[in-house]
């Protein structure tokens, strides 16, 4: 008889289910040779901030390899359970399994035990899984730096999670910014905060998204990383929110509207 | 003792007769679509009649509640090690059943040395052309596929009365609400059809207001009116208490 417990990580665990299964997460490559990491594709620009009712997140669409575009379509807001939202910049590769992961660990959880995972909970989930990828991430393969954004059904509370990559998570009470295009939006976001016509935390979503938006687009202005829209492409940044009914990605419709009246000056 | 072929299908014959002795209070769980989808209700003493097994797939259960959870558990972390190896739309009841479960439970039940299951599982599913289909699965392994919905219980003869009025009942045409009010209907009635003749006392509620009164009425739905990757969902108090008070 083994001396490992079934359930490891306790009751209703998936990554203890998928270990049982025989899956285990990458660890460190022994004897791995220096990478070019320019060679390998990279998210690049998202964002959260607290609106008037609940949370925006957004991102825009590009993965590059270097100097090089190699995909203007990528989502990087991904949908995790109803009431959360994983938005990704780093390596595309561990963070799209990190939150393959997450959305079964969640939906397992609540099916099993017959209520939802706690919000903390969840936001161990994630820092726990950056944890177990700190090998590849010194190693400079796997490194995923993500923002994690949930609203709380009983507390009626939305939670905002910025995550480093080593998995230390810091809760985030007005805003936050990951990627290479971060830097650029984070001194814009304190701005329109401190001094903007409303606080970002009573703005309502279309003047969040809007402001998204226009984030993204200047971003992409100075980051070359960074895709900005192209509608005719029909190309735009992901705008998603979370409130209390859960989130809700806006249509390519209203967005490509909202795009048009975004980049229009007052 | 069962190297005789007699011995061992005396054996299996005692076995099935021990297990419908065990489900005979076993009260019906129905199966049935609706407009927007497929509806599970029962009525129970104790929760935990009707589960969530993944996106588009709901449980209903009677029989011992460790061996019901036990099978709801096999069946969640199959169809999510199944769902996230491959896909979501790799996860249906056909292949959990015929490549899963059903198999393991005859087995189970044709090894006359181990303790049988003591349960009849109902499956409501919901395709991805968004057509409801319904299961049932028995004790020994044996399943049974319907299009129009399906009932389990311990009484056989409930179990026939009220199969064949769903097979008679257009619920695909109802909404929600009627759908409800009518597998209510057929709940009640189907107890007067599979009461004994004898007269014996039965001590379980045999209509709608007795049930309400002592039990719960537990009922979901797999909705295809919603946007959202999992169809399930629990009606809400307000959704069953129009029928509760009717029925008093």
């Amino acid at each position: 008889m083994s001396d490992k417990p079934e359930n490891f990580n306790g009751p209703g665990d998936f990554i203890d289910l998928l270990e049982r299964s025989g899956y285990s997460w990458p660890k460190a490559i022994a004897g791995l040779t220096a990478i070019d990491k320019a060679s390998l594709p990279q998210g690049t620009t998202v964002l959260a901030f607290h609106f008037k009712d609940g949370l925006i997140v957004a991102g825009d669409r590009r993965a590059t390899a270097g100097n090089s575009i190699m995909y203007e379509r990528c989502d990087k807001v991904i949908p995790i359970d109803d009431f959360s939202l994983m938005a990704i910049a780093g390596v595309p590769a561990t963070a799209f399994e990190m939150a393959r992961i997450l959305s079964h660990n969640f939906e397992y959880y609540r099916r099993s035990q017959l209520q939802p995972l706690s919000t903390e909970g969840k936001i161990r989930a994630l820092s726990k899984l950056l944890k177990d990828n700190m090998g590849l991430a010194m190693q400079g393969v796997g490194a995923v730096s993500p923002i994690f954004a949930s609203f709380d059904k009983k507390e009626g509370k939305p939670y905002l999670y910025f995550y480093d990559i080593l998995g230390a998570q810091f809760e985030i009470q007005t805003h936050t910014a990951t990627g290479s295009g971060s830097p650029v939006i984070r001194g814009i976001l304190e701005y329109e905060d401190l001094w903007g016509d409303k606080k970002l935390a009573q703005r309502d979503l279309k003047q969040a998204a809007k402001l998204a938006i226009r984030l993204l687009q200047t971003a992409g202005q100075f980051d070359s990383a960074t895709g900005q829209a192209r509608p005719e492409d029909k190309i735009y940044p992901v705008i998603a929110s979370i409130t209390g009914e859960g989130y809700q990605f806006m249509p390519e419709e209203e967005l490509a509207a909202l795009f048009q009246e975004s980049t229009k000056r007052k | 003792m069962f190297d005789e072929p007699f011995r061992w299908m005396e054996a299996i014959s005692t076995r099935h007769s021990y297990v419908q002795e065990k489900l005979k209070k076993g009260q019906p769980v129905l199966a049935v679509p609706y407009q927007g989808g497929s509806l599970l209700m029962g009525f129970t003493a104790q929760p935990g009649k009707i589960f969530e097994v993944y996106d588009r797939i709901a449980l209903g259960s009677l029989g011992h509640p460790a061996d019901v959870e036990r099978l709801r558990m096999t069946l969640l972390d199959m169809a999510h090690v199944e769902g996230f190896n491959r896909s979501d739309k790799d996860v249906t009841i056909a292949r959990l059943l015929q490549f899963g479960i059903a198999p393991a439970m005859k087995q189970n039940f044709e090894e006359v040395m181990r303790a049988p299951y003591l349960v009849k599982l109902l499956f409501a599913e919901i395709d991805f052309d968004n057509r409801p289909l319904f299961f049932r699965l028995n004790y020994d392994g044996h399943w049974e596929m319907f299009k129009k919905g399906a009932v389990i219980s311990g009484n056989d003869k409930e179990t026939e009365w009220i199969q064949k009025q769903i097979e008679q009942t257009d619920f695909a045409s109802l909404s929600l609400k009627q759908a409800l009010k009518e597998a209510c209907r057929l709940w009640e009635e189907g107890k007067k059809q599979g009461a004994p003749e004898s007269g014996d006392a039965e001590e379980q509620p045999m209509t709608l207001a007795e049930a309400f009164d002592r039990w719960t009425l537990e009922a979901a739905v797999l909705s295809t009116e919603t946007d959202r990757k999992a169809l399930y969902r629990v009606l809400a108090p307000d959704e069953i208490e129009p029928l509760k008070s009717a029925a008093k």
